[in-house]
């Protein structure tokens, strides 16, 4: 769980009675001292209920000593598949991050009681994510990747998995981790190269539409716009957004807008998320796994009617006056979340899990009563692109929820693959931050990480540990829905894949401001840098990789 | 290499020729002692280049991997540098212990500046992408022709100019703030202080506390005066003239206060009876400024000048942080579009060749720069 979607859940759920449950449970533990041995037979559900009071929510911030007794609790699977002291004299390097003091620093307390019982002994590399980047490709590209564990987010697999620097998962761990419970997007072949199983997910990620629900009962606007309901596709978003001008915020007693573009798109890369948000249903067809390439050939599809109508919408809303709060040529993704839309500016967005949880958290959010939330916005017809038509599928709008970076996983360099000691601890290790009910805890307390497995979506265990279960359900069900979607938009892994981003955004601000002639000139200059892209880093290798990524090898 | 010819004796009469130094010892150089420097060197050099060798072998392929690092070769490098330095002071005896005065600054200057130098152009002439399979191979020049049909390079070339020419306001700025703490106003030293703090500033504080906040367009201070005075949508880069202005008018906030107290120095370093004198002979204040005060103050005037030039030309900071470049460029500085492609698309090969012509086309500007100033500012006979 982000430390702001804690920080709401303590503020909404906080009563005097979850507190003195959490705190007895807590009590109860510490007469008992801590169970060892004992606790592997104990029920899943009893365990789960059990580490789920630890520290209680409402109880603080987790520290060390909870991630350690966490740790311990949840070393059952481990007991069962390593003998004590197994891997003494054997040393590992983990490089991850230190966001927020949490990722590596959880890491730590967790695997200290696995040290502890395997004898093993984990050397730290802290990254800052602004130098994780360019620290893993340094290593990468000057072959001197020093660590044998990493956390890495998924659209890295093409740099490492793609140039088999990985160590493929021994089937032992497939099963203690119980990878069948992931979300549908996690599933194979996410966290897989060529057929082969590398990541342990620890993570799930998805663009998810936030909007204002005052906009929609307001009589005044509805009576300009002519919705009472949230809009489920572009179409409709676009043209609320154009009808909206001139109307009055309900909350603010400001200028009304619509849908909140971060016309500022470079965001080293990330802020090209938000145009294929738009994108997505355009261009996402269901019988196609592809959307932003041609598997065959790398051909990008940027420039394609799909992509040139989801540039259209947003350069027509720039030439509708008003329809973007002044100055929106400067608003970057952050801004349009944390500045415009938690300030009462703007009915609706597009962006991560986070912005629902400071919506009612932030000092400077004014919007924690009427944000609502679902799956990103649909599309009437959808571009095959193997026809070259558009279609107006039988069952509807044409979802394709945009899984932005897949969220965080551990993986194993093949740096330990010649020695199977080493190898196995490091799976070990792996397989125990991924574990089933540890991530339990992952998902519910601070620690950067959202939920992603099915069985944290039982709001019932939720429910019990002491959370207000409307919170529960109205922020996790929006990720649940758009996580299990069918259709749901999984970007390539792609070696490089944030280069095409980045020279993507670049081009398209040129083409907002007018540089390029129209939306089609401006999409043919993405198109062409990324030609340039995939050539210098080898389209034959790009062709195979990007394959591998769709699992179509 | 034959031992050097041992200095006369200093006779009673001071000597005008040759080694004018005073020389402690008599260099009485046994053949053993020349001989053991001797092999010092040329041992631990044959160690530096025969390892350099093996690894180079190992790292082309020619052999199977022996070394995991590069450093057999780095302190081999370090020993032969230790060696070389020992070996002139056993064969050159005092002559060597001078050397020893600047041997090691120029093996330090030639390792971490030269040679990184040469591994830049290396680099710079090859196409290299941190994601590519390949790893880097050499391009020759076509990172070159590449930037030559560089739209967003060039763009950023012409921005550069445009923030050059804004040094001649802040130079304005500069000096008549220069000229006012110079004058016996009231609270002079408080204000020498306050005007400095910006420059304490660092540029990315000044990005966000200037272009992030007070320059935010619905709530920022400077936005709501903006209304107040009746500019309806205050918008401080939201024009390509006015992003540009705003970015200008930041950094020159930041490095006015460089200049004002460069020229300050200047001002005070003029002596009082100069403007006396020229009081005395009729002269009005403005004439005093402009025909005494100012000529006298050209040199300093374009040292600053050229350094501002120096800084200004490596403004990234503020632009990465405010606009990243836009809108649609405007913004752009060479340093920050670099950034991008080095950064954010670990395109190594052509980053660093956008950086070592950014650096020549520097050194040329301001070579030729210099020369002007050197011209326009002798004294005029």
């Amino acid at each position: 769980m982000k430390t702001h979607l804690f920080e709401l859940a303590v503020r909404s759920a906080l009563s005097r009675r979850s507190l003195l449950k959490g705190a007895a449970g807590l009590g109860a533990m510490a007469a008992m001292g801590l169970p060892r041995g004992a606790m592997a037979q104990e029920d899943s559900a009893a365990l789960r209920a059990q580490i789920l009071q630890i520290p209680g929510v409402g109880a603080g911030s987790p520290t060390d000593a909870h991630w350690q007794q966490v740790g311990e609790l949840c070393l059952g699977p481990t007991r069962a598949s390593v003998a004590e002291g197994e891997f003494a004299g054997v040393e590992l390097t983990f490089m991850g991050l230190n966001n927020q003091n949490l990722h590596n620093f959880l890491f730590r307390g967790f695997l200290k009681p696995w040290e502890a019982y395997t004898g093993a002994k984990i050397n730290w590399i802290d990254l800052a994510q602004a130098d994780y980047n360019p620290r893993l490709q340094q290593a990468i590209a000057t072959g001197t990747v020093d660590f044998d564990i990493l956390e890495m987010g998924a659209p890295f697999e093409g740099d490492t998995a793609g140039r088999g620097l990985l160590d493929e998962m021994p089937d032992w761990v497939k099963e203690q981790i119980d990878m069948g419970d992931y979300v549908g997007y996690l599933q194979p072949p996410v966290g897989t190269w060529d057929g082969k199983t590398y990541r342990v997910t620890i993570d799930g990620d998805c663009h998810t539409f936030a909007y204002r629900k005052d906009y929609f009962t307001d009589p005044t606007i509805s009576a300009a716009t002519g919705m009472t309901e949230p809009p489920a596709t572009w179409q409709q978003v676009n043209e609320f957004s154009k009808k909206i001008v001139g109307q009055t915020d309900p909350l603010t007693g400001l200028p009304a807008y619509g849908f909140l573009d971060p016309l500022k798109y470079q965001w080293g890369g990330f802020g090209f998320y938000f145009l294929e948000d738009r994108a997505a249903p355009y261009a996402k067809h269901p019988s196609d796994a592809a959307w932003l390439f041609d598997p065959d050939t790398m051909k990008p599809r940027v420039n394609n009617p799909a992509w040139v109508r989801a540039i259209q919408d947003v350069m027509d809303l720039v030439g509708t006056e008003g329809a973007y709060p002044p100055d929106q040529v400067n608003a970057d993704p952050n801004a349009t979340a944390f500045s415009q839309f938690l300030g009462g500016t703007g009915a609706m967005l597009t962006w991560w899990g986070d912005v629902g949880s400071n919506a009612r958290t932030s000092d400077t959010s004014v919007v924690g009563d009427v944000a609502g939330f679902s799956v990103n916005p649909g599309s009437d017809d959808v571009y095959n692109a193997a026809t070259g038509q558009w279609e107006t599928l039988p069952d509807g709008p044409n979802v394709a929820p945009n899984m932005a970076y897949l969220g965080w996983g551990i993986y194993v360099t093949n740096r330990v693959s010649g020695d199977e000691t080493k190898r196995k601890a490091a799976w070990s290790a792996a397989a125990h931050l991924g574990g089933k009910d540890l991530s339990l805890w992952m998902a519910a307390y601070p620690s950067g990480f959202q939920p992603y497995r099915n069985s944290h979506f039982d709001y019932a265990e939720w429910e019990a540990a002491g959370y207000d279960r409307a919170f529960v359900e109205d922020y996790l069900g929006s990720n649940l829905d758009s996580y299990n979607h069918p259709n749901a938009a999984i970007e390539p892994r792609i070696p490089g894949i944030f280069q095409y981003y980045s020279v993507a955004e670049d081009e398209l601000v040129k083409g907002l401001s007018g540089q390029y002639a129209s939306a089609q000139e401006t999409a043919d200059a993405i198109a062409a840098a990324w030609e340039r892209i995939t050539d210098q880093i080898g389209r034959d290798s790009q062709v195979a990789l990007y394959k591998a990524s769709l699992g179509m090898n | 290499m034959p031992a050097p010819p041992v200095p006369p004796e200093p006779g009673p009469e001071l000597n005008t020729t040759g080694d004018l130094l005073h020389v402690v010892t008599a260099d009485d150089l046994p053949p053993a002692r020349v001989a053991l420097g001797r092999a010092l060197i040329w041992g631990s050099g044959v160690l530096l280049v025969a390892l350099f060798l093996l690894q180079m072998a190992q790292s082309m392929g020619w052999m199977t991997p022996w070394f995991e690092t590069w450093r057999p070769t780095l302190y081999a490098y370090l020993t032969w540098a230790a060696c070389l330095c020992w070996g002139q002071v056993l064969m050159r005896g005092e002559q060597g212990k001078r050397v020893l005065f600047v041997l090691p600054a120029v093996l330090f200057v030639v390792s971490l500046t030269v040679f990184p130098l040469l591994f830049g152009i290396l680099i710079a002439l090859s196409d290299w992408n941190l994601s590519s399979p390949t790893g880097r191979q050499f391009n020759g020049v076509a990172n070159i022709v590449q930037m030559w049909h560089d739209p967003f390079y060039w763009n950023a070339l012409g921005n550069m100019a445009w923030y050059c020419l804004a040094i001649v306001v802040e130079y304005t700025i500069a000096f008549g703030l220069a000229l006012l703490l110079n004058a016996e106003i009231r609270a002079r030293k408080f204000f020498r202080v306050a005007f400095l703090l910006p420059l304490m500033l660092s540029p990315v504080a000044v990005s966000w506390m200037i272009g992030k906040s007070m320059l935010e367009p619905r709530f920022g201070p400077l936005a709501r005066l903006g209304r107040a005075l009746g500019w309806d949508t205050p918008s401080f880069f939201g024009d390509p003239v006015i992003a540009k202005l705003t970015i200008m008018a930041m950094d020159a906030w930041t490095y006015i206060p460089f200049m004002m107290i460069m020229l300050l120095a200047g001002l005070q370093a003029i002596p009082r009876e100069v403007q006396e004198a020229a009081r005395v002979d009729g002269a009005s204040g403005w004439r005093g400024f402009w025909e005494v005060t100012f000529p006298l103050m050209l040199p300093v005037s374009v040292t600053a000048i050229l350094i501002r030039i120096i800084f200004k030309l490596k403004l990234a900071d503020i632009v990465i942080n405010v606009t990243s470049g836009g809108p649609g460029g405007a913004t752009d500085t060479v340093t920050s579009f670099i950034f991008r492609e080095y950064r954010d698309r670990s395109n190594v090969g052509y980053g660093t060749l956008l950086a070592m012509v950014y650096l020549v086309v520097i050194v040329i500007v301001m070579t030729i720069l210099m020369k002007i100033a050197d011209r326009f500012t002798r004294p005029q006979t």
